[in-house]
């Protein structure tokens, strides 16, 4: 967050890129993608590319990991070198970490975890381009590729940003928004319930202008489940 | 959210596609694939809900083998103890075969002698426990050592595919490729035969397997056998 | 499917297979699976390819940035190759940093397209002596199903044909222009099964098979690097088989490499 109000990133209600305050970019979800994954799922979410793989539940290794009662989840969220304009050194730094752990964290809340003492559940999240918003998008790939691959859970958990551009509360903010607007809020909730499972913000708002942003991307978040459901239905529906 | 619950309901039709999270409308007792939550049911997994006999079931439409007792199943040796093999059966964890479940007088420390890494059985899964660990046997029926022919893995939820209706499918496939096959319960599949007649038999599976959802899959399946 | 424990019984099928000629998946021994290139799916990308070799899935990127050349060759710029084996593409896929197999399988492709001057290295040069663009050849192991390294030459070769040489954002001119390429360098993978030698093995083969080789020719048909790996052996026959073998079975990915053009 720069917050470098003096940028004209809305015009007469309209974003750079043509989008309403409170609109969604494209998204497309595909489930199934991958031959060798127990689940995985391919998702663009405007220029955002996201493969997300699980395998599992298995051993788990390293054995020092392991849980006596219950399994953990094995989240790693990472960007392919050529993902950014400049190019990304590859492999894991502070920020893909970060995200790594408390994306497995929040995974474990809606994985049946105690079903599987000592086990392991694999999710790998690989971003392959990045435009802002990667992590709501490997999440939400992520959850999509956890029922494709079977793993019994309480929830699909959808994810979905909203922040400030021009002291204008929008939601999921595009890379320019991302760059110079005032505010981003990542939140991650379990439809059925409203639970908040993964929540970041960085920026400035005012008390206001936070419940205005939680409540867009709580709406944003059920828009983005409802595609993920179309995405399972387009691989599974038609069985039986 | 009360409102997207309710159209996550599945009152009907037990056909439609239940996803992790969904209610399950039912009088029912809770059967598996689900779970309970203020006195409602909901899945845990993505499945078809059966509602028979009294219990509600979702079952799963994907995912890895969860062993049940008396399943018989096609299990590959992974490793070898003073006492016993574990053996690789698709799911989460490898199962135990103890030398006394074996129809072998196994000296200490002489397992691999008799089942080595790599060699294949059809089993019976004898005991599953609460933790999740499970034990399998050879004593059972017609369990024994495989020493010919050739193993295939599918997905074990498509196992009823590859079997058809009162085993129409694997009917056709074992008269057209004059092969033998069982069919084991965790996807992994023993086919004998000549080599070649493995292989048509082989191809035959794994397209059931990739297409298991399509419709015509029978005619595919029986033009697929007639070359 | 996890190829974990591959069975003696498989073993002995596919061994018994192979010496009549013959696959489990019903290809011959010196055939390729079926080959699927796309090409230019990512805007972050100075170029980009996505290869499909049967269910081998490999994304590659190609980025350029300015750096310096080697004192050795002063107008030349330079390339380094990577390669990320997702934890997605198999469950033998640890996380962490490249182990010695991903750093083979970056070199082998590397060597493929250095020795065959598939890049034009003198158009790279922007000042001699002091600025030359650096390509980065970044490879995505998505799916693993054998034969990782002809599915990442090729994707290399189809993402550097469709690349840009980026100058207008780094300022060095205004106009960008595409990455001048000479040739398309090939390289075919055949692996030792029992007695027989087969082209293009799947995961499955290569659960069984012993020894690995892997040669890459030039559109000429003269060869431009080679590598045998795994620790069972090739006879010295064999070698030279599988060298005449690849110049004629290459065509397929050549062919399919013309039809991105």
């Amino acid at each position: 967050m720069a917050g470098q109000t003096d940028m004209k990133l809305i015009k007469n209600g309209v974003r750079l890129d043509g989008r309403k305050p409170d609109e969604l970019r494209e998204v497309k979800i595909v489930a199934g993608v991958l031959d060798n994954a127990d689940g995985s799922c391919y998702l663009e979410w405007g220029n955002n590319k996201v493969y997300a793989g699980v395998f599992g539940p298995m051993e788990c290794h390293p054995r020092h990991k392991q849980k006596a009662d219950r399994a953990i989840v094995q989240a790693r969220y990472t960007m392919a070198p050529f993902s950014v304009n400049d190019r990304k050194r590859p492999g894991y730094d502070r920020r893909s970490t970060e995200i790594s752990y408390i994306a497995s964290q929040a995974f474990e809340r809606v994985v049946m975890v105690e079903e599987f003492p000592k086990a392991s559940i694999r999710v790998d999240m690989q971003v392959v381009e990045a435009h802002a918003g990667t992590r709501c998008a490997a999440i939400t790939a992520a959850s999509v590729a956890l029922a494709d691959a079977g793993i019994p859970m309480r929830d699909m958990i959808p994810a979905c940003a909203s922040g400030k551009v021009n002291d204008v509360v929008v939601l999921d903010l595009n890379k320019e928004e991302d760059n110079y607007g005032q505010a981003d809020l990542p939140l991650a909730i379990i439809p059925s319930t409203g639970e908040v499972v993964l929540l970041q913000l960085d920026g400035h708002l005012t008390p206001d202008e936070f419940e205005q942003a939680m409540d867009l991307a709580t709406s944003g978040c059920m828009d983005l489940y409802e595609k993920m459901r179309n995405a399972l239905d387009n691989r599974y529906g038609g069985s039986a | 959210m009360s409102e997207e619950s309710s159209n996550k309901s599945n009152s009907e039709s037990a056909r439609k596609l239940v996803l992790p999270g969904d209610l399950v409308e039912t009088k029912s007792k809770p059967g598996k694939g689900i779970f309970r939550k203020d006195g409602r049911i909901y899945s845990s997994v993505l499945g078809h809900a059966h509602d028979k006999s009294g219990y509600i079931n979702v079952n799963a439409i994907t995912g890895r083998y969860k062993p049940k007792t008396g399943d018989k199943i096609v299990a590959i040796c992974a490793e070898t103890g003073p006492s016993i093999w574990r053996m690789d059966i698709g799911s989460a964890f490898n199962s135990t075969l103890h030398h006394s479940e074996s129809s072998w007088k196994v000296p200490f420390g002489d397992t691999a002698r008799f089942l080595a890494i790599g060699d294949a059985i059809w089993a019976e899964v004898f005991m599953v426990d609460a933790a999740g660990s499970h034990q399998i046997s050879l004593k059972k029926d017609d369990c024994r050592k495989l020493y010919s022919g050739t193993i295939v893995k599918i997905d074990p939820t498509n196992v009823p595919r590859v079997i058809g209706k009162q085993g129409s499918m694997i009917t056709t496939i074992r008269e057209n490729t004059q092969t033998r096959i069982q069919i084991g319960q965790n996807g992994y599949i023993w086919i004998d035969g000549k080599g070649e007649d493995i292989a048509l038999a082989q191809k035959a599976i794994e397209t059931i397997n990739q297409e298991a959802t399509s419709k015509g899959l029978t005619k595919k399946i029986e033009k697929l056998l007639e070359k | 499917m996890s190829n974990d424990h591959v069975s003696n019984l498989m073993k002995g099928h596919m061994e018994t297979l192979a010496t009549e000629g013959k696959r489990a998946d019903g290809r011959g021994i010196n055939e390729y699976r079926e080959v699927k290139i796309e090409i230019g799916m990512l805007n972050t990308a100075e170029g980009s390819a996505m290869v499909h070799l049967g269910k081998t899935k490999v994304l590659c990127g190609i980025k350029m940035l300015i750096g310096r050349p080697y004192g050795d060759s002063p107008k030349s710029g330079t390339m380094m190759t990577s390669t990320e084996l997702a934890p997605l593409a198999d469950q033998s896929f640890d996380p962490g940093p490249p182990r010695e197999q991903s750093i083979e399988l970056s070199r082998v492709v590397d060597r493929g397209i250095r020795e065959s001057r598939m890049i034009d290295f003198e158009g790279l040069c922007i000042e001699e002596g002091e600025k030359v663009w650096t390509v980065f050849i970044d490879l995505h192991i998505l799916d693993n199903n054998g034969n990782l390294f002809d599915c990442c030459t090729l994707a290399a070769a189809a993402a550097l044909s469709n690349a840009k040489i980026p100058n207008v954002q780094h300022g060095v001119a205004d106009k960008d222009v595409d990455l001048p390429v000479n040739c398309w360098p090939i390289s075919c993978t055949f692996g030792k099964l029992g007695d027989s030698v087969i082209l293009d093995p799947t995961s499955e083969e290569e659960g069984v098979m012993s020894a690995r080789f892997t040669v890459a020719h030039d559109e000429n048909g003269n060869l431009r690097a080679a590598q045998k790996g795994m620790n069972g052996a090739f006879t010295d026959s064999e070698i030279r088989e599988a060298v005449k073998t690849a110049r004629t079975s290459d065509n397929v990915l050549r062919e399919a490499l013309k039809g991105i053009q």
